[in-house]
C-alpha cells in the first residue's frame, strides 16, 4: 500500500467476504514483472466495490486472484474464509462454482448456445437437474428483463442485452460474490447506465457482494467504495464519490 | 505474396505448430502409403522380370511343357539346325534353415555345358571354383553369390542347411560367383546346383523345368521360335525369356492391383485431412483475412495465399512421404513376395529402389492432394468480406440451412452408383472406378447433413448419460459443423472402405470354407510340397498302391494339377479318380447334374469346368475345351459347370484315366486318403509316414489341418485388406487428433470461460474424450449402411469381374466387432493430447484469447 493511502472502513463491522494479505503476483518473463506488489485489503459481505487504476496497474490481476482464476506468488487470498492460494485448481473450481460469479467486459458468451443455454451453463457444470436449472434460468432471465430473448443466439442481441445475459449467468448460481471486469467497457453510455442500474438493483435486492474493475468514473460512482491501484499497489481506498446510496 | 507467406502464413504455422504438423501428416500418410506400395509393387514386378532375364543369361528362347520337359528332348534340340547351345534348367525356391537369410532361388543347371549360356563370374582375379569335377561328383555341391555367402558366413568348403521337400539338407559351397549378370538374379539370393542333383532333390523325375536355347549367329529369334515350334509340336511352349517374365508379371497383376486401391484410399483420406485442416485454418484466420481485405487485398490474392501454403505443405509432405514410404517398402515387399510365392509360386528379388519416377509421382501426388484439399477452403477464404470477418462469433454460429438440394444430389449420386453397379454398361476397372467415384461423391454430399442430424439426435442422450461433459461435447460438435462433419466424413469414408473390404473378405472366406466342407471330405491329405500352386516335389504315381495297401486305408485318390495357358490366362487343369471322388463330395452345379457328370467324366472323356471358367471364356455344357496335351490339342466336351473355387482364373476337371492317357505323366501332387470306418486317422497317418520315410517328403495333414492351411493361403491373398484396416484406424486416429486439437485451439476462450464458470479440468477433459468417442460413433453409424452397400458391390460385380466368382452377401460382423473394440480405444488415445491441452488451459490467458 502506498504511504499515506487511506484505508476504507465500512460503517458497520460486516463479516468479511474477501481478505487479501500481502498479496504479490509476479510473472517470470524475460525479467520478473510484478503485477501486484503486496496488496492487503478486505471486503465485507454486501459491499459494492469499484477498483480503478491506469492500465497495467494490476486491476484485472487482482480480480482474477479474488475469484481464484489465478493464484498469488505470495500472500493469502481468503474468500469466505477459504484461502484460495492454498487450493488446487480443482478445489478452486469447485469453490468458484458455489461462491463466485463473473461478468466480463467482452461478455464471453458461447456464440453457439442460445441465451437460456448460456445462462444455464454454470448449473449444467455443477450437475443441477435439468428441471431445476430451467426454473432458475427463467427466474434470472426475468430478473434481467430478457425473458422474451431466451431463444436467441448471442449475435442476435445488442451489446447491452448480451451483458444482461452475462449478468443473468452470473446470478443463476446465487453466488454471494460477483466479480465484474469492466462490465460497461463495451457499451455506449446509455446502455452502460442501464447495466449499472441493473447491478445496483441486484446488489440492493440480493445483497450480493460486487467487486467491479472499471475505467469509468460514472461506474465507480455507482459503488459504495472505491479502491485505486497504481503500480500494483493500493493507492487509495475509500468511499466512492457519490457512493452514498 | 512472398511477404504475406513469410509474415502471415509462417507466423500462423509457428503459432499453431501442432496443427501445421498434423496437416502435413495428412499428406505424409497419403504419400507414404502410395510410395511404399508403389515402390514395393515395382520392385516385385521388376524383380520377377529381372530374375527371369538374368537367370536366362544368353538364352534367347526357352522351351517348356506343362508338367516338365522330358530329359530326352535336350538331345533332340541340340541336333537341330540353327541351335548353338542348349541347357536344361530346374528352378526352385527354398528357405535356408536360418530364415533371416530370406528365400533362396535354386537353379539346377548342367554346369559343364552351361558356360555358353550364363556367366558365372569365375573368370579373372576373383575366380573361385575349386574343382568343376568335384562339384559334379558330390551331389551336395552348390555355388553361391559372394554377397549371399558373406551374409550367411559361407566360404568355399563350408555348408549351409536348407529346407527341401524331403527335410533339411546340407549343401556345401564349392565356389562363389561374382555379383554380375546371372549372379544378380533374385537379389543375389541364388544357389546353383547340378541339374541332375536338383531332379533328385525336388522330385522332378526325369524331367527338367525347361530347356534354355541359344541360337547360332544369323538365326533370328522369330526364325528360331518358328523352327522349334514346328519341330516340337503344340505340346511344347517356345518363348523368349522376356515373354515368360511378362506372363508371370500378369499373373501377379491381380494381386498387386489390390494394393493400388489401398494407396488411392490412403491418398483420398489424406485429402480429407488437408481439407479439414485448411477449412479450420481459414475459419481461425477470418480476422486476419478480413484485415487483409480491408487493407486492399483482392479475393484472388487471398485465395492464392492459401493455395501457396498448400503448395508448400504438399511439397514438404510429398518429400517426407517419399522418404518414409521407402523405409516401409522393404517390409511391404517381403510381405508381398511371401503372398505371391504362396498364392502363385512366384517370387522376385527382395531389394527396393526409390526410382526418380516414384519420387516425381509421390511429390506430384502430395502436391495435387494438398491443392485439392485446400481449394475449397481457399475459395471460401477469398469470399470473406471484412465486415463479416470482424463480427466475432457470427461465423461460428452460422448453420448451413439449405441442405435439401445437397441431400437430393447425394441420394442421386448414390442411386447412380447402385444403378451402374447393377447394370452391365461398364466392366472391369472402369466399373470399379466409376462406381466408387459416384458413390464417393454421394457419400460426401450426404455425410454432412446426416452427421448433423445424428449429432442433434444424440444430444439429449449425451446430456442424460453424461450430465456435465455431455452437453459440452454436444455443443462443441454442433457448434462447428464444418469441423465435425469434415472429421466424420473422413472417418465414415475410411470405415465404409474397411467394412466393404471386410465384408468381401469375409464373404470370400465363408464361401470357400463352405465349399471346402463339401469337397475336402477325405480324412488325410498326403503332399510332398507345402506350396499349393507350384509344388516343389511330385510323387510317382506308384505311391498310391503303397498307401492303399496300408491297414485302415479305404480309398486313395491321386490329385494332379497342371496350370496351362488358355486364351491368355493360366487356368488349372485338375485330375483325380472321379469314380471314388464323386461318391464322397457334394457338388454344387451351375449347369448339368451329378448323374450326367459321372457318365461324362468316367465313360466319355468329358470334362467339368468351374463357373468362373464358364464366365471368362463363355464355354458351358455342350461346348468343348481345347487343351494342349503332349500329343496335340484335344477337345474335351463340357458335361457340367460347377460352383468351385479351385482357381481364380478358372479350372477344368478330368478323370485321372483321361489325364494319364493324354498327358502321359503319372506324377501326383496330393494323395487324398479316406480311412475305413472306426479307424483312427492318426494311426494311418503314422503308417503312411513310416512307409514314405527316407524316400519321399511327406506332409500329411488331417482334413482340419489341410483346410486351415488353405485358409492361410486365402488370408495371404487378402493381406492388402489388413493394411487397409490399419490405415483406416490410422485415419481415425489422425482425424480425431486433428479435429480435437483444432477444436481445443478454437475454443480456448470458451474453455477458459467454462473454467471461470466452475468447470473442472476433469470435466473439460472428459468432454473432449466424449467428443472423440461421439465423432467415431457417428462415423461408424454412417459407415454401417454405406459399408454394407460397398461390400455388396465388392462381393457381386467386382468379385465377378476379377475372379469370375459371385459371392453371396455376408455382413462383415467380424470386422464390425473389431472396429467396435478398436475405435473407442483409438478415439480415446487420439483424444489424450487434446484433452490434456484443454484441461490445462489457463483461465486468465484464455479469457483474453482471441
Amino acid at each position: 500500500m502506498h504511504k499515506g493511502a487511506k484505508t476504507f472502513r465500512p460503517c458497520k463491522e460486516e463479516p468479511k467476504v474477501l481478505q487479501l494479505s500481502d498479496v504479490v503476483k509476479s510473472y517470470e518473463l524475460k525479467s520478473t514483472v510484478t503485477a501486484l506488489a503486496g496488496i492487503t485489503l478486505s471486503i465485507a459481505a454486501g459491499e459494492m466495490v469499484a477498483i480503478m487504476g491506469p492500465s497495467g496497474s494490476g486491476k484485472s490481476t487482482l480480480l482474477n486472484l479474488m475469484g481464484g482464476l489465478d493464484v498469488p506468488s505470495s500472500g493469502s487470498v481468503l474468500v469466505a474464509g477459504t484461502d484460495l492460494a492454498r487450493q488446487s485448481e480443482k478445489e478452486r473450481s469447485l469453490f468458484r462454482r458455489a461462491h463466485v460469479s463473473y461478468i466480463f467486459q467482452a461478455y464471453h458468451l458461447m456464440p453457439t448456445l442460445r441465451v437460456r443455454q448460456n445462462v444455464a451453463l454454470p448449473l449444467r457444470l455443477a450437475g443441477v437437474a435439468a428441471k431445476e436449472a430451467e426454473a432458475r434460468v427463467e427466474r434470472v432471465l426475468a430478473e434481467v428483463g430478457l425473458e422474451n430473448r431466451a431463444d436467441h443466439l448471442p449475435d442476435e442481441l445488442s451489446g447491452g442485452e448480451r451483458q444482461r445475459v452475462a449478468i443473468a449467468r452470473a446470478l443463476v448460481t446465487d453466488a454471494p460474490l460477483l466479480l465484474a471486469d469492466e462490465p460497461t467497457g463495451n457499451l455506449d453510455s446509455a446502455r452502460g447506465k442501464e447495466i449499472l442500474a441493473l447491478l445496483r438493483s441486484i446488489h440492493g435486492r440480493r445483497g450480493t457482494t460486487i467487486v467491479m474493475v472499471t475505467h469509468d468514473s460514472e461506474a465507480a460512482s455507482a459503488c459504495d467504495r472505491l479502491i485505486r491501484l497504481r503500480d500494483g499497489q493500493v493507492e487509495d481506498d475509500g468511499a466512492a464519490p457519490g457512493g452514498d446510496r | 505474396m512472398r511477404f504475406l507467406l513469410r509474415h502471415l502464413s509462417l507466423s500462423y504455422a509457428r503459432r499453431n505448430l501442432a496443427k501445421t504438423i498434423l496437416t502435413l501428416l495428412g499428406v505424409v500418410v497419403g504419400v507414404t502409403t502410395f510410395s511404399s506400395i508403389k515402390t514395393a509393387q515395382d520392385a516385385l514386378v521388376v524383380g520377377i522380370g529381372s530374375t527371369v532375364d538374368r537367370v536366362a543369361g544368353k538364352a534367347q528362347l526357352q522351351v517348356t511343357m506343362e508338367g516338365g520337359v522330358p530329359e530326352a528332348l535336350q538331345e533332340r534340340l541340340r541336333n537341330l539346325p540353327g541351335i548353338r547351345a542348349t541347357s536344361p534348367v530346374i528352378e526352385q525356391i527354398v528357405i535356408p534353415e536360418k530364415g533371416e537369410l530370406g528365400s533362396l532361388m535354386v537353379i539346377g543347371v548342367d554346369l559343364l555345358g552351361d558356360r555358353e549360356m550364363r556367366d558365372y563370374g569365375f573368370e579373372g582375379d576373383d575366380a573361385d571354383l575349386d574343382d568343376p569335377l568335384l562339384f559334379l561328383a558330390q551331389p551336395d555341391s552348390a555355388l553361391f553369390t559372394r554377397e549371399f555367402a558373406k551374409r550367411a558366413g559361407l566360404t568355399t568348403g563350408t555348408s549351409l542347411a536348407v529346407k527341401v521337400p524331403s527335410g533339411v539338407r546340407k549343401v556345401t559351397a564349392r565356389g562363389l560367383m561374382s555379383p554380375k549378370g546371372f549372379a544378380q538374379a533374385f537379389g543375389g539370393n541364388l544357389m546353383v546346383v547340378d541339374v541332375y542333383a536338383a531332379q533328385e532333390l525336388f522330385g522332378r523325375g526325369r524331367r527338367f523345368d525347361r530347356i534354355d536355347v541359344r541360337l547360332q549367329d544369323g538365326v533370328t529369334v522369330a526364325q528360331g521360335t518358328e523352327m522349334l515350334q514346328k519341330t516340337l509340336g503344340p505340346a511344347y511352349r517356345v518363348e523368349t525369356p522376356a515373354r515368360r517374365g511378362e506372363q508371370m508379371e500378369r499373373l501377379v497383376a491381380n494381386f498387386t492391383a489390390g494394393f493400388n486401391v489401398s494407396s488411392a484410399f490412403a491418398l483420398s483420406i489424406g485429402i480429407f485431412l488437408i481439407f479439414n485442416a485448411f477449412n479450420v485454418s481459414v475459419n481461425r484466420r477470418r480476422r486476419d483475412i478480413g484485415t487483409l481485405r480491408a487493407l486492399g487485398a483482392t479475393p484472388r490474392q487471398v485465395q492464392v495465399l492459401f493455395l501457396a501454403e498448400a503448395l508448400i505443405i504438399g511439397l514438404l509432405g510429398g518429400a517426407l512421404g517419399c522418404l518414409t514410404g521407402t523405409a516401409f517398402s522393404q517390409a511391404l515387399l517381403v510381405s508381398m513376395g511371401q503372398s505371391t510365392e504362396m498364392v502363385y509360386g512366384i517370387s522376385g528379388s527382395g531389394v527396393v529402389h526409390l526410382t526418380p519416377a516414384i519420387v516425381l509421382q509421390s511429390m506430384l501426388l502430395g502436391l495435387i492432394a494438398s491443392l485439392i484439399g485446400a481449394w475449397g477452403p481457399a475459395l471460401s477464404a477469398s469470399r470473406i468480406s471484412p465486415t463479416e470477418a470482424f463480427a466475432k462469433g457470427s461465423f461460428q454460429a452460422k448453420v448451413q440451412r439449405r441442405v435439401g438440394p445437397r441431400i437430393a444430389a447425394g441420394v442421386a449420386f448414390v442411386a447412380g452408383a447402385v444403378a451402374l453397379a447393377l447394370s452391365s454398361v461398364v466392366k472391369g476397372n472402369a466399373l470399379v472406378l466409376s462406381v466408387l467415384l459416384l458413390g464417393g461423391i454421394g457419400l460426401v454430399l450426404l455425410i454432412g447433413p446426416l452427421s448433423r442430424a445424428i449429432l442433434v439426435a444424440l444430444g439429449p442422450l449425451l446430456t442424460r448419460f453424461f450430465p456435465s461433459a455431455g452437453p459440452l461435447s454436444s455443443d462443441s460438435l454442433l457448434g462447428n459443423p464444418r469441423r465435425s462433419s469434415g472429421t466424420i466424413m473422413a472417418m465414415a469414408l475410411s470405415l465404409t472402405f474397411v467394412l466393404g473390404l471386410g465384408g468381401y473378405m469375409g464373404s470370400t472366406r465363408l464361401t470357400i470354407v463352405r465349399w471346402m466342407d463339401d469337397i475336402l471330405t477325405c480324412d488325410l491329405f498326403v503332399r510332398a510340397s507345402a506350396n499349393f500352386s507350384r509344388p516343389d516335389f511330385l510323387y510317382p504315381g506308384a505311391v498310391k498302391g503303397e498307401i492303399l495297401a496300408l491297414p485302415g486305408v479305404r480309398t486313395v485318390e491321386s490329385y494332379r494339377a497342371i496350370r496351362p495357358q488358355f486364351r491368355g490366362r493360366q487356368i488349372l487343369v485338375g485330375s483325380v479318380e472321379m469314380d471314388t471322388l464323386m461318391q464322397r463330395v457334394r457338388y454344387s452345379f451351375a449347369q448339368g447334374d451329378l448323374k450326367s457328370m459321372k457318365e461324362g467324366l468316367l465313360n466319355k472323356e468329358m470334362c467339368a469346368v468351374t463357373e468362373n471358367f464358364h464366365d471368362r471364356f463363355g464355354l458351358g455344357v455342350g461346348d468343348k475345351v481345347p487343351l494342349q496335351t503332349p500329343g496335340g490339342v484335344v477337345q474335351f466336351p463340357i458335361v457340367a459347370v460347377l460352383h468351385d473355387y479351385s482357381s481364380d482364373q478358372g479350372a477344368v476337371f478330368l478323370d485321372r484315366k483321361v489325364f494319364l492317357k493324354h498327358w502321359q505323366d503319372d506324377r501326383v501332387d496330393i494323395y487324398d486318403v479316406s480311412v475305413t470306418p472306426g479307424t483312427d486317422p492318426g494311426k494311418v497317418r503314422d503308417a503312411i509316414r513310416a512307409k514314405l520315410s527316407g524316400r519321399y517328403p511327406a506332409l500329411i495333414s488331417t482334413q482340419r489341418e489341410f483346410k486351415d492351411e488353405i485358409g492361410k493361403a486365402i488370408d495371404a491373398f487378402y493381406a492388402v485388406m489388413r493394411i487397409t484396416v490399419l490405415l483406416a484406424l490410422g485415419v481415425a486416429f489422425l482425424g480425431i487428433v486433428t479435429s480435437l486439437l483444432i477444436s481445443v485451439a478454437e475454443r480456448t476462450r470458451e474453455i477458459g470461460i467454462l473454467k471461470a464458470l466452475g468447470a473442472l479440468p476433469g470435466q473439460i477433459a472428459r468432454s473432449v474424450v466424449l467428443e472423440a468417442l461421439v465423432l467415431a460413433l457417428v462415423g461408424l453409424m454412417l459407415a454401417l449402411p454405406a459399408g454394407n452397400l460397398f461390400a455388396s458391390f465388392m462381393e457381386g460385380p467386382v468379385a465377378k469381374a476379377f475372379t469370375g466368382w459371385a459371392m453371396p452377401h455376408h455382413y462383415p460382423w467380424e470386422v464390425l466387432g473389431e472396429l467396435i473394440v478398436a475405435l473407442p480405444l483409438v478415439s480415446f488415445l487420439a483424444a489424450g493430447i487434446p484433452a490434456r491441452q484443454a484441461a490445462g488451459v489457463k483461465v486468465t490467458e484464455a479469457i483474453e484469447y482471441e
